[in-house]
């Protein structure tokens, strides 16, 4: 077991680390990065003036100033964040702040400007006294470049994850405790009228894109009601900022309890709503088929009361399945629901990703892509450890 | 048999000419009423697509700053009847809807089409000949599931969204998709961006999919007896294991199309995916979110042929899995 727990642990670690070194290269090795990005919000602000000072900042600060290689290692272990002990190689070059410029004039008249050499080296002395991580080997994710400039990216994810926490968690409480009876009483009288309207509705609930979900639900609870002149609720965000009025209930104030919990209603609900299409319909095919089993039958021959068989006999075989699903759980949990946090405008990881995205905040964005790959590492783990306990015919190698 | 003498009449042994195997699937699978009227419904929503520029009646990005947010069946103040209304630029809802269609339609399309031939290809590499083949593709799925989709999606959709010059698409391939999507050149390379990235993601399952199929088919007596014969591999695999391990393929591309025709909506509505002016039934929506407190009707317009389309695959796919699985008879 120590020996399967070491090998799968270092297995976890490099694959983890694969997927680091693989979003890097994909977010820096294409062209078109944040430089550009600067200059297009500058232009549309009407600031057509930009200094050679500007450039040389957003550079400094995006560590574009230093060649891939090193900037790679100061991401991943925190090195090279100055010289050597001993001042060995203080004025080695590790990176260009501004690029050497050489006019090309071709025989026919034409200019080209490339760049070629570099005039102003950086070196390992420069780095000296400049902000570095210690590494996301070593769990610090670096500075958030552009959310929240020059502060840790841990914070940021900090604030925004008590919100997926608590909106995923209770949906996801939910679910399971609505998805097992319904996909258990579905089973037991399989092809009735339940059981019909539970699989349409199920597989009409699984074939729903969220986020159409999540407009309709808008649409209706909040637009609609609201025309209506019914008791509606907030469409979005996870507190409010002005007092409101709602029939029936009275004035809300910004801010109260009844404010958030109005609020957390509906994304929640869409998301239980979507689970349970899917869970429900797990746990109908795993019952259904235990139900089927031998000693089930056994246990009804032997006069075994029929509440009895199918709660502590069956139910306990069937949910056995449901382990596996531990692994996305985890994940979902702090990752929260991407597309129903956008919709509702709910301040959590997802959206955070989404924003980190558009506003080119890489550090951020590949400390959430780290952060789900390792969970989920640790998911699929757990799930299979979890397997030789609720089945003990299974044994870890 | 070549030991048989007995006589008998040619007429007598040669079975009655039976039904084909298509044949019977398509006969099962016209008993499924609803995975047939869905049939109906997707082919409207194809034909309609198809016929988009014939049957539009306004020009796609023509704005009209005077006729913005007009009301299905509104009049603009030139008199022009609007079907479906205006969105926020005063273009005509019911063109640009029906432009979209194409463009969401093609794009899941051509995307699960793509990633359907990858996955299958590399799964019956795979499967079929096991050894180190079987192990470079199998590890390479392991790793590509560990990674969270959803994300990634939207990484490789920014970035090439941006850069739409990195994508090496040759010339005659931007004007083939852009006649493909009716849309012009620049818009179909962005276009093809996001049919590289949905493609991508998609192919593993289909892998993983094909690859057990193959490792069953390939225990098979016909297989052995078509080796003992002396058949080459590419004709074993491409006339005999190939035809017997279709059949989940074909459910799995039907429900992938719905996979990609969301992934693409999704992409498109959060603002990663084919952007403004092309339209796509998720762009539609994500614009229509924006408006949808003065005018409810709005969203309801791109998010309704969504639902129908996702349906409607979905039950196609249902009704496909009853009609090809073997053990029903019928």
């Amino acid at each position: 077991m120590a020996g399967y727990l070491a090998r799968r642990l270092v297995q976890m670690f490099l694959v983890a680390l694969v997927a680091a070194i693989c979003s890097y290269g994909m977010l820096y090795l294409v062209p078109g990065g944040p430089i550009d990005q600067l200059l297009a919000e500058r232009q549309n602000a009407g600031q057509n003036r930009i200094t050679e000072a500007d450039i040389r900042r957003v550079r400094e600060r995006f560590e574009l100033d230093i060649y891939l290689p090193f900037r790679f290692t100061r991401w991943l272990i925190g090195w090279p964040a100055g010289p050597l002990p001993g001042g060995i190689g203080a004025d080695w070059q590790i990176g260009c702040a501004v690029p050497g410029q050489v006019r090309l004039r071709y025989p026919d008249g034409r200019v080209e400007v490339v760049e070629e050499g570099c005039e102003v080296p950086v070196t390992m002395a420069d780095l000296e006294g400049r902000k570095v991580s210690r590494g996301i080997v070593f769990g610090d994710f670096g500075m958030s470049q552009v959310m929240l400039r020059g502060r840790p990216v841990t914070d940021l994810i900090m604030t925004r994850l008590p919100y997926t926490l608590y909106l995923m968690g209770v949906s996801i409480l939910l679910s399971i405790l609505i998805a097992v009876p319904i996909g258990v009483y579905s089973a037991v009288r399989q092809y009735s009228r339940f059981d019909y309207i539970m699989t349409t509705t199920a597989f009409i609930g699984a074939s729903l894109p969220s986020f159409v979900f999540g407009i309709f639900a808008i649409l209706l609870f909040s637009v609609l009601a609201k025309n209506a002149g019914l008791p509606y609720l907030p469409p979005g965000d996870a507190v409010g900022v002005r007092d409101y009025t709602i029939p029936l209930i009275g004035t809300v104030q910004a801010g109260s309890f009844l404010d958030r919990f109005l609020r957390f209603l509906m994304p929640c609900g869409v998301l239980t709503f979507i689970n349970i299409a899917g869970w429900s319909r797990f746990v109908r095919g795993s019952m259904l088929e235990v139900l089927s089993l031998d000693y089930v039958r056994t246990a009804r021959a032997k006069g075994v009361a029929e509440r009895v068989v199918i709660l502590k006999h069956a139910l306990r075989n069937s949910l056995i399945p449901f382990v596996t699903l531990l692994a996305g759980i985890l994940v979902a949990l702090f990752s929260g629901a991407l597309i129903t946090e956008t919709v509702f405008n709910w301040p959590g990881i997802g959206r955070l990703f989404i924003d980190a995205l558009s506003r080119n905040d890489y550090n951020v964005v590949m400390a959430l892509l780290i952060i789900n790959v390792v969970l989920l590492l640790i998911g699929i783990l757990i799930t299979d450890i979890l397997y030789t306990v609720v089945d003990p015919r299974i044994r870890l190698t | 048999m070549a030991t048989s003498t007995t006589a008998v009449p040619l007429e007598e042994t040669a079975p009655r000419r039976s039904e084909g195997q298509w044949a019977i699937v398509f006969r099962r699978f016209r008993r499924h009423r609803l995975a047939m009227f869905c049939v109906g419904l997707l082919a409207v929503l194809l034909l309609l697509s198809a016929a988009a520029p014939l049957i539009a009646p306004y020009d796609r990005d023509q704005p009209n700053l005077t006729g913005r947010f007009l009301t299905p069946m509104g009049v603009d103040a030139d008199g022009g009847l609007h079907i479906l209304g205006t969105d926020h630029l005063g273009r005509d809802y019911a063109t640009r809807l029906l432009y979209a269609s194409r463009v969401s339609l093609g794009t899941a399309f051509t995307a699960t089409l793509i990633s359907s031939v990858i996955g299958i290809v590399l799964g019956m590499l795979a499967g079929y000949f096991g050894g180190w083949v079987d192990t470079i593709i199998s590890r390479f799925l392991e790793i590509v599931a560990t990674f969270p989709t959803l994300l990634l999606l939207l990484i490789l959709s920014a970035i090439l969204v941006q850069n739409i010059n990195a994508v090496p698409l040759p010339n005659w391939g931007a004007s083939f998709l852009a006649f493909l999507f009716a849309v012009s050149e620049r818009e179909a390379r962005i276009i093809f961006a996001v049919i590289l990235v949905l493609a991508f993601f998609g192919w593993t399952g289909t892998a993983r999919l094909m690859r057990g199929m193959v490792l069953s088919v390939r225990e098979n007596v016909y297989i052995e007896s078509a080796r003992a014969l002396g058949a080459s591999d590419a004709r074993i695999l491409f006339r005999h294991v190939f035809p017997n391990a279709l059949p989940p393929m074909i459910v799995d591309f039907t429900l992938g199309v719905n996979g990609t025709l969301v992934a693409e909506s999704a992409l498109s509505f959060l603002g990663f995916g084919i952007q403004d002016p092309t339209p796509t039934w998720g762009n539609m929506l994500g614009y229509a979110q924006s408006y949808m407190f003065q005018y409810p009707w709005m969203p309801l317009i791109p998010a309704l042929p969504i639902l129908i389309a996702s349906i409607a695959i979905n039950y196609i796919g249902d009704g496909l899995r009853d009609a090809l699985d073997p053990r029903q008879r019928g």
